[in-house]
């Protein structure tokens, strides 16, 4: 059941907002957490003991942490300094044990879940290389939806109790809520546990204001998955699932389709989260920022998948680069290398874990693998130019706000783009290089205007609406850029031409969305993560 | 008082959008299908028979056939008329879900008065379980209440010019390739069964009902395809229609008196029958009806000259086609 079916939309959704509406204020969390409940089970079965077991656990740990920190504070009640420091010191080791155990027991279970058979096939591989007799077995292991998600917020709120940032819940009621409200179980945004706990366990009834602004945001999250992603899924398919046939600027068309059809379609379903979660008066943080006027790779990802930057940033980056080895690296790179290897040092030591779980969290692929250390070579390169880069603007006099130095930027950024998602897309690493290579035989610039593109599943009135809708989504980005319509959006104009533009959204929708006789239902691609 | 006339207020406007919304939806359905009636081609193969069953005179078919694919290739409603003078429509779509089953009749109903409805027993084996089937349901149930939804593909034509042209006789495909199936007898006895999916259970129930307050009799029916059928199927659908009281009539144990020749009367292999297969079929359905049900002769009928000269185009296409077939 995707956000984007008319069970979701239609039945699912609907009753569980008269569900908590009819609930009363102080219970209305438990309507949350039953319909989160009911909604992975729906997709998942019995696996929703898995998503128990992990609120349990975090919830749990959580406690034990602010345990120990409170028995802490009693131990250091008018003591000395010293042993203040003493006693700080080995109650901050238990701690570290208590957090390294709660990560470890949820990371566990999903690297056995999701990455066993892929561990197993490349062992397997090394075994048969040095004609071992024995081969591991692979295993049917089945994965609950949406665990990539719910396991990282459960980690994050550990995290945090362990710095202080919060403190531990103690209603399991609330970590039950943060894990399992049903509109981000299956793709995020991956939350934090301050920005949305509060909003879900408040309880506020469900308003005509939330109402309708959480359906006009989940009506453009359909126009953009239905209109647009859904048409763009058959093109994409068909070159990518037949790349040996195709070369030259058919698979730039490709590596441009699936980059444009994964945006749409990943917001847009976000759009229908978060306008699902508007609904309960629950704001979920956003995702996307328009990440198609990125300027380079590291701004990209400052507007693309943003909650799972910041997760990385927060839980990995950061940690990472206050950690004693690279302050001692620091020091000593600044000592005997200088200070632009120190920082290019530490930026490579830092940067590397966060693109290799990038990579590795898509899922068990050498690809995505791949695609990780692709940005990570490129964020590096791009610290490591920096100096050259500044001399030279400041040589060349670049205004770099000029729109003659701007656009180029955002051109080589979605070239970047373009190749990542190439290898992203590609049916393995292997088809992905053989893919890349190809661009540069047979170009055959002709095959943009013979016809050849009408050969792929999508007629021209396809190819009308979906460069028409690129377009529309495009003003909208731009609006939303520069903030044309201030704070209150959509709100400020006036209601005539709100309301018609509410009725084209869904008329549009309705006669030019791609489903019915002769359209394929798609699935959510992160769903698959 | 002041708080009781904002509440009204908000609620008198989203009552508004509503109804606003509404009247779109009712005017852009109707917009589109009228567009569909008038010019079928419009409309893609698979939901022609929407439309054409609409566009039949009033209350002048008295056997409506539904089904898959199978109901489209075996049953010729021409040939019923031109040896039976039984008028009659196959409403049928290519992998039909017994959803689409049940709206298709409720269509046909809106203009016809049939006294038999025969349901080409395959469509009862297609049904997915739990939520892809309650899914089916509501999209079904929103293509047939709200036809903008079914239609909305029609645009394409009017941008592109894209139309979808094809032959049909009274939902008869005229199909006239021969690939004979030869693996043998497929009808082996078993006292085995194949459950029959929950989803068809409700519909066939809904349909049932539909019929009886309709007055029209139920008629289930198999027609040959080794493919398709087998002797658990077949255990199923009797079980089924000896509980419901239905009649059954599987032409899958009776294909000698039918006269199908695997050879000659099988279109892909054993999945679909080719024009002589439905020719034999369809002689032997109505006979059979005749026996069976009070089917008037409606051959010296006013409306019979449309019929008349559809069915002189296709003698003169079938008999140019059995030719070719037989050359070969």
């Amino acid at each position: 059941m995707g956000y984007h079916t008319s069970l979701y939309l239609f039945v699912f959704l609907p009753i569980a907002l008269l569900a908590y509406q009819f609930t009363p204020k102080k219970m209305r969390w438990l309507t949350l957490v039953l319909s989160g409940y009911v909604f992975f089970w729906m997709i998942s079965g019995k696996l929703v003991i898995y998503l128990i077991g992990t609120t349990i656990w975090t919830h749990y740990i959580g406690i034990w942490l602010a345990n120990l920190k409170m028995q802490c504070k009693i131990h250091t009640i008018g003591k000395e300094k010293q042993e203040i420091e003493i006693t700080q010191k080995q109650y901050r080791k238990k701690e570290r044990l208590v957090l390294a155990s709660g990560i470890l027991l949820i990371l566990s279970v999903l690297a056995y879940l999701k990455y066993y058979n892929f561990f197993v096939r490349n062992v397997n591989v090394l075994l048969d290389t040095a004609d071992s007799p024995i081969l591991l077995q692979a295993k049917t292991l089945l994965l609950p939806i949406g665990i990539s998600f719910y396991t990282l917020q459960a980690i994050g709120y550990m995290a945090d109790v362990y710095w202080e940032k919060i403190s531990a819940q103690q209603h399991l009621g609330k970590i039950a809520l943060f894990l399992g409200f049903f509109p981000q179980i299956m793709e995020g945004p991956i939350s934090m546990y301050s920005q949305v706990t509060e909003s879900l366990w408040e309880g506020q009834g469900i308003t005509g204001e939330n109402l309708s602004q959480g359906t006009v945001r989940v009506l453009w999250g359909l126009f953009k998955k239905m209109i647009i992603a859904d048409r763009l899924y058959v093109f994409v398919s068909a070159i990518f699932n037949y790349y040996e046939n195709y070369s030259g600027v058919i698979i730039i068309a490709a590596a441009v389709g699936y980059t444009v059809q994964l945006y749409m379609e990943f917001s847009g379903c976000m759009d229908i989260i978060i306008g699902s979660g508007k609904m309960f008066g629950v704001t979920l943080p956003e995702n996307f920022r328009q990440p198609f006027v990125s300027r380079n790779a590291a701004e990209f990802w400052r507007r693309w998948h943003i909650t799972l930057g910041t997760w990385f940033k927060t839980y990995i980056f950061y940690p990472v680069s206050v950690s004693k080895i690279v302050k001692k690296w620091n020091r000593f790179g600044r000592k005997k290398l200088g200070k632009y290897v120190a920082k290019v040092g530490v930026s490579a030591i830092a940067l590397f874990p966060v693109w290799l779980c990038n990579g590795l969290w898509h899922g068990p692929r050498w690809s995505y693998i791949f695609y990780g250390m692709y940005y990570f070579v490129i964020l590096l390169g791009g610290i490591m130019l920096e100096p050259v880069k500044d001399k030279w603007i400041k040589i060349c006099h670049i205004n770099e706000e000029a729109l003659y130095y701007k656009i180029p930027q955002i051109l080589k950024t979605w070239v970047i783009i373009f190749i990542g998602e190439l290898f992203f897309r590609a049916n393995g690493l292997r088809a992905g290089w053989q893919m890349f290579k190809s661009i540069f035989q047979s170009f055959e610039f002709q095959k943009l205007w013979d016809g050849t593109f009408l050969t792929f599943g999508l007629d021209k009135a396809d190819l009308i609406v979906i460069f028409a809708g690129c377009i529309v989504v495009a003003i909208v980005g731009m609006i939303k850029e520069r903030n044309l319509l201030g704070e209150l959006g959509i709100k400020r104009l006036w209601l005539p031409i709100r309301w018609a533009i509410y009725y084209g959204l869904i008329l549009t929708i309705v006669i030019f969305g791609a489903y019915g006789n002769g359209y394929q239902q798609v699935d959510m691609i992160y769903a698959g993560f | 008082m002041q708080d009781f006339k904002k509440v009204g207020k908000k609620i008198g406007k989203n009552l508004l959008f509503c109804v606003i919304l509404i009247i779109l939806f009712a005017e852009v359905s109707k917009i589109l299908e009228n567009a569909s009636m008038k010019n079928d081609n419009l409309v893609q193969s698979r939901n022609k028979s929407i439309f054409r069953i609409l566009r039949e005179p009033e209350h002048t078919i008295d056997v409506i056939a539904l089904g898959d694919s199978l109901s489209y290739s075996s049953i010729s409603p021409m040939e019923l008329w031109d040896r039976y003078g039984i008028t009659s429509y196959v409403c049928a779509q290519s992998g039909q879900k017994i959803q689409e089953t049940y709206h298709m009749l409720e269509t046909a109903l809106e203009t016809q008065s049939p006294k038999l409805v025969i349901l080409e027993t395959n469509a009862m084996f297609r049904g997915n379980p739990g939520l892809a089937s309650m899914k089916e349901s509501i999209e079904e149930w929103g293509n047939h209440y709200i036809p903008i939804f079914r239609n909305h593909d029609i645009w394409k034509s009017f941008i592109i010019d894209k139309q979808y042209p094809e032959e049909n006789y009274k939902g008869f495909a005229f199909r006239c390739a021969v690939q004979p199936y030869e693996k043998g007898e497929y009808m082996q006895k078993t006292e085995q069964k194949e459950k029959l999916p929950d989803v068809v259970i409700t519909y066939m129930e809904k349909i049932e009902k539909l019929c009886r307050d309709n007055g029209a009799e139920l008629l289930l029916l198999g027609t040959p395809s080794p493919v398709n059928y087998s002797y658990q199927r077949h255990n199923s659908i009797q079980e089924y229609a000896d509980e419901k009281s239905l009649a059954y009539l599987d032409l899958n144990l009776k294909l000698e008196e039918v006269g199908i020749d695997w050879k000659t009367d099988a279109l892909d292999e054993g999945d679909h029958l080719n024009l002589s297969g439905a020719q034999k079929v369809t002689r032997y359905l109505g006979k059979y009806l005749k026996e069976q049900y009070e089917l008037a002769d409606h051959r010296e009928e006013d409306f019979n000259i449309a019929w008349k000269k559809e069915m002189e185009e296709y003698r003169q296409k079938a008999e140019k086609h059995l030719k070719e077939m037989f050359k070969k």
